[in-house]
């Protein structure tokens, strides 16, 4: 069974049509990254799989079910770090634990494990605000991974930290991903990360209208490491094949670009 | 420190004005006599009775206007139509003078207490409004969108985003709050009342009392800054999340390089606070 499959999907805004024709299918614990122009739907695309918006055609299914709304089995890590301000670094990360039902104490002690497991062993009690950026991502990470989800969505998820950071980043989400054996549809705008991350990189055309316009397949296995591979000479050769077809609906915005 | 040595220069100054008589001492006694009329005034419980009243009519005007405000702030935040038809009317309360009121007080409920509470309650009540109104208005979407991905309901998200922000604005709104209970209590008594600080000050004034009318003063700032300091206290309590809070742990040093910060999410209520 596919963790998702998505056929025919279109999203209008008004008149506007966001998306048109969008046909995309993740297999369990398969990692994709999505990439395209900015503005072009992936926000979009990745909030009807989260069931925070109902398409307005086409199908959607996780794990074989329709969505209709946020699933349990379904874990969002947004560009921004919402965490709630409120509550400490362990009590947002315990969050989803007892929504689930389970008992407080069970799910602190719970969360504290998984703070460990994103190196944040010792900051429990503190608060979002006396967190760095960085590390406000880490406990996001750890909470939505303590929910247990079987597909993992992403936002631009390290759009706002910097490029060390980022990297470090990178390499904690492909070692826990790969523990938890989750899918994963990551949607970004850094080509390179993307193909770092993913077994297969799927490009959106610009929009209107956008949809899938190439899927590629990611030459090295997983789990990996994503900034050591960016030597690989295989590596190199993928993103400018990408970066070809991306090149090409960057084009159809308006963008004049050199070679 | 420096305020304290500032406090000691300002009163120390006056009471040697006064007493080398650069200053009318009739007009302004100094700090030592108006706190003699203070001891006195403690030393024969006269002043008590009348403090009493005050005290009740203030917090009884704070009380009715903190709930009945944040219900109508809570019910305009849920019913459009509602804040619609009474959002107007609130703008127009908060922009006028609400003291002058306190006539129209004194012809409908007569000179007791009744009118000074309606006179505390309606300033109150209109800050009360907008600090929870506009804070479920301000609810940060994300909060309540994360909450839903990871699994909560409606309970959920009223219980983790909707109750604590709210609550955030509530405090800030609690403080301000505070001082218009006291502003309406006295200056209701001030315009007409058998009984109250206010009467004591109108009194006090009538008869050129320039101790008298000091000693009110200063008993009326001790009161409010006792409730500010309760306030206070327990609005740091309420809010400890928020770093301005959180001096005793200063913000931990970043094991990896500091980066921008996203806007700050903390409410906080502009023109309320500060």
């Amino acid at each position: 069974m596919s963790a998702l499959r998505i056929r025919d999907l279109e999203v209008r805004y008004g008149t506007h049509r966001v998306l048109a024709g969008v046909d995309l299918e993740l297999e369990e614990g398969e990692f994709l990254g999505l990439v395209g122009p900015s503005g072009c739907g992936k926000s979009t695309l990745l909030r009807c799989v989260a069931g925070l918006l109902q398409p307005h055609a086409g199908s959607v299914e996780v794990f074989g079910i329709p969505v209709r709304g946020p699933s349990p089995d379904v874990g969002i890590l947004f560009q921004d770090d919402a965490l709630l301000p409120w509550r400490t670094a362990r009590e947002n990360v315990a969050l989803p634990l007892r929504f689930r039902g389970q008992p407080i104490r069970e799910a602190m002690e719970r969360a504290e494990g998984w703070l460990r497991r994103v190196r944040l062993e010792g900051f429990g009690d503190h608060y979002p605000a006396e967190l760095s950026g960085g590390m406000r991502k880490r406990v996001a990470l750890a909470q939505v991974l303590a929910a247990r989800p079987r597909l993992l969505l992403m936002d631009e998820p390290f759009a706002s930290v910097d490029a060390i950071v980022r990297h470090l980043l990178e390499v904690d989400v492909s070692r826990l991903v790969a523990d938890t054996g989750a899918a994963v549809l990551l949607v970004t705008h850094d080509l390179e990360e993307a193909i770092s991350l993913s077994d297969r990189v799927a490009v959106m055309s610009a929009g209107p209208g956008a949809r899938l316009v190439e899927v590629y397949r990611v030459p090295f296995g997983r789990p990996r490491d994503p900034v050591g591979v960016r030597a690989d000479p295989a590596f190199g050769s993928l993103v400018s094949r990408v970066w070809s077809t991306l090149r090409t609906e960057v084009a159809r915005m308006g963008w004049e670009l050199s070679a | 420190m420096s305020r304290l040595v500032a406090l000691v220069l300002l009163f120390g100054g006056w009471e040697l004005s006064a007493r080398a008589r650069w200053l009318d001492p009739v007009l302004f006694p100094p700090p030592s006599a108006v706190g003699w009329v203070l001891y006195e005034l403690a030393r024969t419980g006269q002043v008590w009775s009348h403090f009493r009243v005050t005290v009740t009519e203030a917090l009884a005007g704070l009380g009715l206007g903190t709930g009945v405000g944040a219900t109508l702030g809570l019910l305009c935040a849920s019913f459009r139509p509602l804040a619609e038809a009474l959002e107007p009317a609130m703008a127009l309360l908060n922009a006028i003078p609400r003291v002058i009121l306190a006539p129209v007080f004194v012809i409908w409920l007569g000179i007791g207490m009744a009118s000074k509470v309606a006179l505390s309650f309606v300033l109150v009540m209109v800050v009360m409004f907008f600090a929870t109104y506009t804070g479920i208005r301000e609810v940060d979407r994300r909060l309540v969108e994360r909450v839903r991905t990871l699994g909560g309901g409606r309970r959920e998200v009223l219980r983790e985003v909707y109750v604590p922000s709210v609550t955030a604005w509530v405090a800030s709104g609690l403080k301000v709050a505070v001082g218009f209970a006291f502003t309406g209590a006295v200056v209701g008594e001030f315009v007409a009342s058998s009984q109250g600080l206010g009467y004591l000050l109108s009194f006090a004034q009538s008869t050129y009392n320039a101790a008298l009318t000091l000693a009110l003063v200063a008993l009326v700032v001790g009161v409010i800054l006792v409730l500010f300091w309760a306030f206070g206290s327990l609005e740091r309590w309420w809010l400890r999340w928020k770093p301005e809070y959180r001096r005793a742990r200063p913000s931990v040093p970043a094991p990896t390089p500091p980066v921008a910060r996203p806007a700050e999410q903390a409410p906080t209520a502009p023109g309320l606070m500060r």
